[in-house]
């Protein structure tokens, strides 16, 4: 083993895994939400710091700099016939004209200077914050009325044609099969990328943790447990859904924020199903659903397997014959997760760490809390 | 007027909803059966397309004959029938034995999806056909018999899909009326305990049904295979949203309606955004300025509208609309007195 | 072999994982007899019937039927060995045609014998003939009834366990369901395990009789003399003093 493990990139995608499988098992694993359209929520970080965060960046930029901004534009057009400053639609709609933009005039600028460099971030975040949170209602508008099955097929076409066909189909939204360079902040963006998943990564654990064992955290159970005990709790089951899909979306939005800041260059097939979704479900089936250690731990164990099939893949392609390494690289450790999944389930339905007898709901203790509380619910139920 | 398709593009557009139709009722009929949403079937369809395309390139290829589309659909069928019977013997039954959730089966479908997926993309970047490569570029329909209608060029899929359709339907509907298993598979779906205590043997019943849900996908896919610009394994991800969408406008629950949800939500995305598409171009962008698009790329967005009407205005699809009283409130049909 | 018992229960405790229902039964049902179980709603005779066709768990207790222990078997197993079972909803399958549904009754039968039973069967209930391709959920409550009885016939079972036959129906077509089960016993001599919440309709025609409360067998005897306490009657089923 080589120090390998540790770069920087590995540990990007590390912490960026970790906050997206804790937010999901927030969703899954305690509240029964069978989110399986995850890879939309963390795009939506992405697109807040391409198509989103180059437009605003290109509007404080012009007003701050007016004279360099004429300059800027002169070049833009010689590239991109008829193009505008302030829309920056066609400077996002040419990969060239926009990675010009972005990488001799914005970061220049934004790096020199630390007050603008703060706001632009403070704002990106209030935007990745404002994405997250619409689609989140999106999909508990969906989540409030639908069965399991149709809620599961529904997230997942919504957020598959959102990845495959608005974002990647339409160039003006955020560079379309071109891609956009991201805006990315501090003279070292990979170490801000570093720092600011790690620490996101680290808040997300332990609010997590303090969530699922506060009365919320009991209440998600009952709502996922046990149709009686989310009965009792009547309209309250609305409010903790809608609570936990925003939650969790807002964590997942940030956490895609942060992973493009290494990744800049990028279309929104990086946020593929694969990859966002199916893997951090597979992260937390192994680890155990409805512990948030068991979501870190899963996370670790397949980046980990993730990172040897990288790593060895020219042996591995050796040993099955295969004709390009790049093979043994990206589709072997897919369906080697696929497998492991569903071993996983059938073997270890529990997960590596399960949720232990301790921490499942106790319906009786509901019922007499809730009528201790609301001194109105559960009353004849109670016997 | 441009804003009627072309008769090429109309042949092209029943094709494809004929495959979503054939797609749609494998769908509903495993989620009938076994109550398993299946986020693999659309690679049970690519199984179909990977046959096929391995069939032109060892048999038929520089060999633009009919008998393409017999054998692909009968290989492909067969191939994509195997892999929804493994499916379920291998992944879910012992799953399903085990107390695995319906949200736990659901997830092991979305790991099957993940291993053919790439699997099948695995086995195409390695196959050591003589033709193999060339193909998986191009488009497979130039190795298909072309036929002359009005002074138009049409690929001999968009005329075999529809038909291949009619002809399983027809078969599927004889089955399940004719033959004692089919009137079990019936009975299964509605009430397993009642038929296991008459004897059925209900695991039987499930079994054929996965293998007959991926029979019909195989066939879809081996003659979708002409329509693609080179068989992607990856096209899996957007057929699904399609095939999804034809389940739950029809019902989800109901064989016949997903075939006709299926067909009808293939006729809206193709169709549909075509006159759409027309529209768009020679009104809004002629006269209004609107930015100069093709909106063609968002066809499936077509899908996703319908399937969230239906879920708002008829949850159970169109099989749970009680056609008769809607015909009576339209005022098309005469009121009738009693009933029950 | 008239009056040795065909059914019998010993100690049993039975219920739906851990909720226990079923209370320490004991009982003994004769061949050729009416035996009737009453009692309040929710009481657990739906529950006794489903425990005698393995379709609840069962903590102690046995079950023999014709001398054999059967407590383990599985419900498939108990209808081939001659019990049959109508439970008190999806009795028939609704969607299916009356033909379909009695092809389904037979499914186990070589199809010469089961075309030769239908035909029996149909001129028993000669109702279903004009029927034979509706689907029964066209059928009315008490035709259904009838469908599902000539569905149980078509096996020859040698015990038949009604669960609430005649809930829902109106007079006329209850008593042509309660005809129909004097008509089994008196023609073929079957046994009949008859589940009602109309205590007196079923004590008028019973043999001998239980009376179920919160699982717990809280009167065994002549159906007659069920049918005559007042005190009881008055008590749990709504019988007038
Ligand atoms: N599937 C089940 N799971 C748990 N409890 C049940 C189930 N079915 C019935 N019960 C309970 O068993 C008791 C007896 O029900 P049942 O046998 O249907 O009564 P009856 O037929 O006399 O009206 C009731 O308290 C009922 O709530
Ligand atoms: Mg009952």
């Amino acid at each position: 083993m080589e120090w390998w493990i540790f770069s920087d990139a590995f540990l990007i995608t590390l912490f960026s895994f970790i906050t997206v499988s804790i937010s999901l098992n927030l969703e899954a694993g305690y509240t029964g939400i069978p989110n399986f359209g995850k890879h939309l929520f963390v795009f939506v970080g992405a697109f807040a710091a391409q198509g989103v965060g180059v437009r605003i960046a290109a509007l404080i930029y012009e007003k701050l700099q007016p004279q360099a901004a004429q300059e800027a534009l002169a070049q833009l057009r010689s590239m991109v016939p008829g193009a505008t400053w302030s829309s920056l639609v066609h400077a996002a709609a040419d990969v060239d004209a926009n990675r010009i933009v972005v990488n001799n005039y914005l970061r220049p600028f934004f790096v020199s200077h630390v007050a603008a460099e703060a706001l632009l971030l403070v704002t990106l975040l209030l935007v990745t914050v404002g994405l997250a949170l619409f689609f989140g209602l999106i999909a508990s508008y969906a989540a409030l009325r639908l069965r399991e099955e149709y809620l599961a097929i529904l997230l997942l076409s919504f957020a598959e044609l959102m990845v495959l066909v608005v974002f990647y189909q339409s160039q003006s939204l955020n560079g379309g099969n071109q891609g956009l360079w991201a805006i990315t902040f501090t003279k070292d963006p990979v170490r801000f990328a570093l720092v600011g998943s790690g620490v996101l990564a680290v808040i997300a654990y332990f609010y997590a943790d303090r969530l699922a064992n506060s009365p919320m955290g009991r209440a998600m159970r009952a709502v996922r447990d046990d149709e009686v005990a989310a009965e009792v709790f009547g309209r309250d089951i609305a409010s903790i859904r809608l609570k936990v899909i925003l939650i969790s979306s807002v964590l997942a939005g940030l956490a895609g924020f942060f992973f493009i800041q290494n990744a800049a260059l990028s279309t929104s097939l990086t946020f593929n199903r694969v990859i966002w979704t199916f893997l951090p479900w597979a992260m937390i089936i192994l680890g155990g659903m409805a512990n948030n250690l068991g979501a870190v731990v899963g996370t670790v164990v397949f980046l980990l397997a993730k990172r040897l099939f990288e790593y060895y893949q020219v042996q591995i392609a050796h040993l099955f014959h295969l004709g390009s390494a790049s093979i043994a690289a990206t589709l072997l450790p897919n369906i080697f997760i696929g497998v492991v999944m569903i071993l996983t389930l059938y073997f270890l339905p529990q997960g590596i760490l399960p949720e232990g007898p301790s921490r499942t709901v106790n319906f009786e203790e509901i019922l007499a809390e809730t009528s201790s509380e609301a001194g109105e619910a559960g009353g004849e139920e109670s016997k | 007027m441009a804003i009627i398709p072309s008769l090429p593009y109309t042949l092209e557009s029943i094709a494809y909803a004929s495959a979503l139709g054939l797609l749609s009722m494998g769908l509903s009929l495993t989620f009938a059966t076994t109550r398993v949403a299946n986020f693999a079937h659309a690679d049970f369809a690519m199984v179909g397309s990977v046959v096929m395309l391995f069939l032109i390139d060892r048999f038929y290829y520089l060999h633009h004959g009919w008998g393409v589309f017999l054998t692909g659909s009968i290989v492909g069928g067969i191939f994509g029938g195997i892999t929804g019977l493994l499916t379920y013997l291998i992944v879910l039954k012992p799953l399903a034995d085990k107390g695995t959730s319906s949200l736990g089966l659901m997830i092991a479908t979305f790991g099957i999806d993940i291993i053919l997926m790439n699997l099948l993309t695995l086995i195409l970047d390695t196959a050591h056909g003589v033709h193999i490569p060339k193909l998986i570029g191009a488009s497979v329909s130039s190795y298909e018999p072309i036929l002359s209608l009005r002074g138009y060029r049409v690929f001999g899929y968009t005329i075999v899909l529809p038909i291949a359709a009619v002809l399983l339907t027809v078969i599927f509907h004889l089955f399940l009326t004719r033959t004692k298993f089919g009137i079990a598979m019936r009975a299964t779906i509605e009430n397993p305990d009642l038929a296991s205590v008459l004897g059925v043997n209900v695991n039987l019943v499930y079994m054929v049904s996965w293998f007959f849900s991926g029979f019909l996908a195989g066939v879809a896919g081996a003659l979708m295979a002409f329509a693609f610009k080179g068989v992607d394994p990856a096209v899996s991800a957007l057929i699904i949203v399609s095939v999804f969408a034809g389940s739950i406008v029809g019902g989800l629950e109901s064989v016949y309606w997903g075939l006709i949800g299926g067909f009808l939500v293939g006729l809206v995305e193709k169709l549909g955004m075509t006159i759409i598409n027309s529209i768009y171009r020679q009104y809004f962008v002629l006269h209004l300025g609107a930015p100069n698009v093709s909106l063609l790329n968002y066809e499936k967005l077509l899908s996703l509208g319908l399937v969230v009407i239906v879920l708002l205005y008829a949850p159970q699809g169109l099989a749970g609309v009680d056609w008769g009283r809607l015909a009576r409130r339209l005022g098309l049909k005469k009121p009738v007195e009693g009933g029950g | 072999m008239p009056g040795e018992d065909i059914v019998r229960v010993e100690g049993l405790n039975a219920g739906y994982g851990r909720f226990h229902i079923l209370f320490d039964i004991d009982l003994d049902v004769s061949r050729g007899e009416i035996f009737v179980i009453v009692g309040p709603n929710g009481s657990g005779k739906s529950t006794l019937l489903k425990t005698l066709f393995g379709l609840t768990k069962v903590y102690s207790g046995r079950i023999l039927f014709e001398g054999h222990d059967i407590t383990r078997m599985p419900p498939h197993a108990r209808a081939k060995m001659g019990l049959a079972y109508l439970p008190q909803v999806g009795n028939v399958f609704s969607e299916l045609s009356v033909a379909e549904n009695l092809k389904m009754a037979g499914y186990t039968l070589d199809s010469s014998v089961l075309d030769e039973k239908i035909r029996e069967v149909l001129e028993i209930f000669p109702f279903l003939k004009d029927k034979l391709n509706a689907k029964a959920k066209t059928l009315s409550g008490g035709q259904r009834q009838l469908l599902a009885m000539a569905m149980a016939l078509i096996r020859e079972p040698k015990i038949f366990m009604f669960d609430e036959p005649t809930a829902g129906l109106a007079p006329k077509a209850a008593q042509e369901v309660v005809d129909r089960i004097l008509w089994l016993r008196r023609e073929l001599g079957k046994t009949v395990i008859l589940v009602e919440q109309n205590a007196k309709l079923a004590l008028e025609i019973g043999d001998r009789a239980i009376l179920l409360v919160s699982g717990r067998i809280a009167f065994k005897g002549k159906a007659s003399e069920l049918l005559s306490d007042k005190e009881l009657g008055k008590r749990y089923l709504g019988l007038k003093g």
